[in-house]
């Protein structure tokens, strides 16, 4: 079955987010809420979610134009609507009663085979279709989305035993391709995987905060990164979500747990707590949760609670030995007697010895819900494999030392890893106590799974790798810190070059993707400011040209070369994207030329092919300035695109471009795009018509950065960097609109404004400050 | 000389540039609609148009092309009535007006179809392709000085405070609302199609502007300046539109008078100054027509910014009272192009309206200018 098209009902937080986030998949969707009691516009309900969401930020919708395919509806009056739609989602308050009503009337008007879903959170499966028809209950399954739905990559689903097979399937597909979810089979249990281990963690690692005498700074510190857990930790997480939600999930989750549940030995009301969340401090929704900023005075001071007693007092860094002394060691960090260890030692005894022992009644595998807790809590790894981290044995006599039953299957396990790598595949263990090996989806190709296959790339150096991805397809990844761009890259690809010739050999095709967080942050500012101190101008100069002749290069290369980007892509990281013949993108690419940042302009050829675009956009007025002034505007002001399909609209990407949704897909993506453009492969003909009129361009330019310095709106340093930027984008001294200048001249103005910029002082300072604070100076 | 008179005046509604009613409108539409619509108000016999003069600022993309023939065939005006399109920044329809009645007077032709246009949502101000002269920049700059900045130098010059400035945009609104509630400006609007319905209302105008509301606006040109959004015009979309012809055809023809045209002028200032620009061409004006400003009855200054508006009024002896029966440009917007036409139409029928003598209509301009009509009762 296909799913063409999508209702919500229920125009809350999490329905209006599905439904925003069904447009941003090009799906159109209904979303429908109760009518509204006053006022002429009885759909007023769900129009306003609409309007919210398009100022809601972070933004739930791709594109403001996604907002056009939700059509918002009440009710009383449009229940007709949902006659055509193949999935109607049910997002409405988490009482059986209410959702049983609502199905009863639903089911007369829905589509002859469409799929109804809940996103209940808690509410069972059996307890939703009890007293439903049969083809209801055959048509009706569990679809948990995280929040927010755009951002959130978990997506758990639960069918029941009446549930039709293909309907299950048709929208676990949908889910994983289309919405770009990682979708995660559960059981009809409650809290399904992510939420019923999450729930469990933060209420332990609040009872041990408080048991321990941990502030909360403290606990975050050892809560967050060490365990590879969000930096938020579990006292900023609170914050984030709600301190009032956890009553009533404590609430839920005791009226249908299993009554020996080790939950309930951990649910205890903290009098700190309710008292915070009965004078309104139930975190960032309101005046402040276990952190806040005190503005009193005019001031901007961050504060923490103090868990004994409730008062705020200004922040203070976590200093704790044992984090300090452990670094990446999750054993000695649990090891250490202060009482960050203690911590650690105790919430993670507590919380992955209840991970493991739900295995299998929550799911049928420890692959489950290890994916459940990276994408539904953004841990980096889960439960298991934390546990192979702290190695089985050494776990199962933690549980003993901390007074807690060792689980059965790190019984079974038996000081054997959860996880092991034979034949170069990744494999599992399961309940039966064997391995299976690690199935992925139809269609996934990892990374991860290329390199563990084949144990070595092909070659690497200090910042780069490349691997054979298969069917003659090269690809370089990233593995300098932040996946900064230096030379040891640039020389990855002036190998990759060299490797594949000209595309009729052994290689055909280049893919450039890796899947850390971030495809690149730009180039290595600290290697850069070194050259700069002891003013080593002629390598500075080399590292620009460099650049620019193997960008220049990649473009012009006898083989299609495939950016595969994820997550943000800056600078010089942005610069590769733009010399790429495709980029295929994640739908999260956060892309974006920001050198102006560092006092800098692009000069790795991003000044030169954004002018080249924004010149040829079809959709621009005609003549040489609006393609210059857009172009002025985007670098000018470091503008970065909050997706993919912004970056499009910005002309990061083209047209042509491709988007994938899961980032799981993307890497297949890409190479089919490779293997099809080395088909037939021909390199881009090289520009020679930039139309440019020189110093009037520039001098229009400046009167709008004139404007804004009296507006107070650009510091004196930016006014010295836009005039470099207008210098660039002008043609500078010598272009006139009646001679048009090749790209090698504007690559020279890059390279000389570059050169201009790295000489003076507010660039310097601008650079040293970004090194030590990660925030941008404005001088 | 013979006595040249407005005959008609008609004109769109204002609404803001990129957020009102009128974005999704052309330009060229918009004025064709109105002028076609005056012509049948009027009953004029459009055989008889010897010309049809329209102002535009930014005449490219929609408003290129010699818009104003355009503007004549999208009225379906006859092939015989010429075209052309005139810019004076701000003054370019006053400027249209000026135009034929000089053409008149020299028998020229009797029948001049005047107005302007401006779409600032769909032509941006500075046009698509600003290239300034970058040695007159650097010789000059007050050439390329920015309006606003025009207006914080005057403001700066006069000593107008903030407050000040924001009294004369509250007495704006509360005029203009009130002629709106009242029905007043039904008369000289045309209703205009768009794909989202009959637009026949301004857009601009902010009933209940006040004291307190404009006080928390930021200064909208310098970080410490006193010239906010609220008591400058706005980015404004519109048309206006003025029958200008001599008294004996338009007696002839039953065409209704509203006045004649006593003395025009347009004069230089300093650029750097532009919102002065309505003292000397006033003066001019006056010492044309022999009057004294005391003599005036009905004034309509344009009010690009309030505080180049109270220096005018300062420099010229005129009483904040006396001015914009109706509401100015801070309410009602301020299509460059169409402005010029829509406060000389409005005195012209401001003095048949309230059966006065003498009107005053001026203007400053972009550059350092300002323009001038002295309208007389008929």
């Amino acid at each position: 079955m296909k799913i063409e098209r999508a209702a919500v009902i229920g125009a809350g937080v999490m329905g209006a987010g599905i439904a925003a986030h069904f447009a941003n998949a090009g799906i159109p969707c209904v979303l429908l809420d109760i009518a509204a009691k006053e006022g002429a516009d009885r759909s007023a309900i769900a129009k306003g979610a609409v309007a919210k969401l398009l100022k809601t930020d972070p933004a739930p919708l791709m594109h403001p134009r996604n907002a056009k395919l939700i059509t918002p509806g009440n009710l009383e009056d449009d229940l007709n609507l949902l006659a055509d739609v193949d999935w109607i989602v049910e997002a409405i308050v988490e009482n059986p009663a209410i959702k049983a009503d609502l199905y009863k009337r639903i089911d007369p008007v829905r589509k002859a085979g469409s799929v109804v879903s809940s996103n209940t959170s808690t509410i069972p499966l059996a307890v939703l279709t009890e007293g439903q028809g049969e083809q209801f209950r055959r048509d009706f399954l569990i679809t948990h989305f995280f929040n927010p739905p755009r951002y959130m990559r978990l997506l758990e689903i639960v069918g029941g035993a009446d549930t039709r097979a293909d309907a299950l399937a048709a929208i676990a597909d949908v889910c994983d391709r289309r919405l770009g979810k990682g979708v995660v089979h559960c059981k009809d249990t409650p809290g399904f995987i992510a939420n019923r281990i999450g729930v469990f963690w933060i209420q332990a690692a609040v009872n041990a905060a408080v048991d321990l005498g941990l502030t909360v700074e403290e606990a975050d510190a050892v809560g967050g990164r060490p365990m590879g857990i969000p930096k938020t930790g579990i006292f900023g997480l609170m914050d984030l979500v709600g301190l009032d939600l956890m009553p009533h999930i404590a609430k839920s989750m005791s009226a249908t747990l299993p009554t020996n549940d080790a939950y309930r030995g951990q649910m205890r009301e903290h009098p700190v707590i309710t008292r915070m969340i009965a004078e309104g401090y139930t975190g960032r929704k309101g005046k402040g949760g276990f952190y806040r900023i005190n503005k009193a005075g005019g001031g901007k001071v961050k504060e923490s609670v103090d868990l004994q007693t409730g008062e705020y007092a200004p922040s203070e860094k976590a200093r704790l030995d044992s984090v300090s002394s452990a670094g990446r060691d999750l054993r000695k960090l649990c090891e250490h007697p202060d009482k960050g260890g203690l911590f650690a030692r105790r919430v993670l005894a507590q919380t992955l010895a209840y991970a493991a022992s739900l295995v299998p009644e929550i799911a049928d595998s420890i692959v489950a819900v290890d994916e459940g807790m990276r994408l539904g809590y953004n841990w980096k790894q889960g439960p298991f494999e934390l546990i192979d981290r702290l190695g089985t044995d050494w776990f199962a006599e933690l549980c003993r030392s901390e007074g807690i039953p060792v689980p059965a299957l790190v019984e079974t396990a038996a000081g054997r890893p959860f996880y092991r790598v034979e034949g170069g595949k990744l494999q599992h263990l399961t309940t039966a106590g064997v391995y299976d090996t690690v199935v992925r989806p139809d269609g996934v190709l990892l990374l991860s799974d290329i390199k563990r296959a084949a144990g070595k790339p092909v070659w690497k150096n200090g910042s780069a790798s490349l691997w054979d991805i298969g069917d003659g397809v090269l690809c370089v990844e990233f593995t300098s810190k932040m996946n900064a761009v230096d030379a040891d890259i640039m020389a990855a690809y002036e190998k990759a070059m060299r490797l594949i010739g000209d595309g009729k050999g052994d290689w055909k095709a280049l893919v450039i993707h890796n899947e850390a967080d971030n495809f690149s942050v730009g180039a290595n500012l600290g290697l850069a400011l070194f050259a700069l101190n002891i003013g080593l101008w002629p390598q500075i100069e080399e590292m620009v040209e460099g650049g620019q002749r193997t960008y220049r290069a990649l473009k012009y290369a006898p083989f299609p070369v495939v950016a595969a980007p994820s997550g943000m892509a800056l600078g010089g990281g942005c610069e590769i994207l733009l010399h790429s013949d495709h980029v295929q993108a994640h739908a999260e690419t956060y892309v974006g030329l920001v050198e102006v940042g560092v006092g800098l302009i692009p000069a790795w050829g991003g000044c030169t092919e954004m002018l080249a675009r924004h010149q040829a956009n079809p959709k621009a007025p005609r003549g040489p300035m609006p393609g210059i002034a857009k172009a002025f505007e985007i670098i000018s002001t470091a503008t970065v695109a909050k997706s993919a399909a912004e970056a499009k609209e910005l002309l990061y990407f083209r047209a042509t471009d491709g988007i994938t949704m899961n980032r799981d897909r993307l890497l297949a993506d890409a190479k089919a795009k490779a293997l099809e453009l080395a088909a037939d492969y021909s390199a881009p003909e090289k520009s020679t018509s930039y139309v440019l009129p020189g110093p009037s361009a520039k001098a229009a330019m400046e009167l709008a950065v004139e404007g804004f310095a009296l507006q107070g709106k650009v510091t004196p340093h930016d006014t010295v960097v836009c005039a470099a930027l207008a210098e660039v984008l002008s043609g500078g001294e010598e272009a006139d609109i009646s001679k048009p200048v090749g790209e090698d001249h504007i690559l020279r103005l890059e390279r000389e404004a570059f050169m201009g910029l790295v000489r003076t002082v507010g660039t310097i300072d601008r650079i040293e400050h970004m090194l030590l604070t990660g925030k941008p100076l404005r001088n | 000389m013979k006595s040249v008179v407005i005959a008609g005046y008609a004109r769109s509604p204002f609404a803001f540039a990129h957020k009102g009613e009128l974005t999704k409108v052309r330009p060229d539409d918009l004025l064709a609609r109105v002028f076609a619509a005056l012509v049948e108000r009027t009953g004029l016999k459009t055989d008889d148009i010897e010309d049809v003069i329209v102002g535009c600022s930014f005449p490219e993309g929609e408003q290129g092309l010699n818009v104003a023939r355009s503007i004549a065939f999208l009225a379906k005006l006859p092939q015989t009535a010429a075209a052309t399109t005139v810019n004076r920044y701000c003054g370019s329809s006053m400027q249209s007006i000026h135009q034929a009645a000089g053409a008149i007077q020299m028998g020229a032709g009797e029948v001049f179809l005047c107005g302007g246009v401006e779409s600032m949502t769909r032509v941006p101000i500075m046009g698509f392709n600003p290239m300034p002269n970058p040695a007159l920049k650097e010789s000059y700059p007050e050439a390329y000085c920015s309006m606003g900045i025009t207006a914080e130098n005057v403001a700066r010059k006069y000593a107008i405070s903030r407050a000040e400035q924001e009294a004369l945009a509250v007495a704006s609104h509360a005029k203009a609302a009130e002629a709106q509630a009242a029905g007043r400006m039904a008369d000289e609007i045309v209703g205009i199609q768009t794909p989202a319905g009959l637009i026949d209302k301004d857009g601009c105008i902010r009933p209940g502007t006040n004291a307190d509301s404009l006080s928390g606006l930021k200064p909208a040109f310098t970080a410490d300046g006193t010239v906010t959004a609220g008591t400058s015009s706005p980015l404004t979309d519109g048309a206006a539109a003025v029958l200008v012809t001599t008294e004996e055809y338009a007696r002839a023809n039953g065409l209704p008078i509203l006045a004649k045209i006593r003395s025009v002028a347009v004069a230089g200032c300093a650029p750097e100054l532009m919102g002065l620009g309505p003292v000397p061409a006033t003066r001019k004006a006056l010492a044309r027509a022999g009057l004294s400003i005391n003599d005036i009855d009905i004034i309509e200054i344009n009010e690009a910014f309030s505080s180049q508006a109270i220096a005018c009024m300062r420099d010229l002896d005129i009483d904040p009272s006396r001015i914009n029966p109706d509401g100015g440009a801070l309410a009602l917007g301020h299509p460059l192009g169409a402005t010029g036409a829509r406060i000389t139409g409005k005195a012209a029928a401001l003095l048949k309206r309230e059966g006065k003598q003498f009107a005053l209509a001026t203007q400053c301009i972009g550059g350092g200018q300002g323009i001038a009509t002295i309208l007389e009762a008929v």
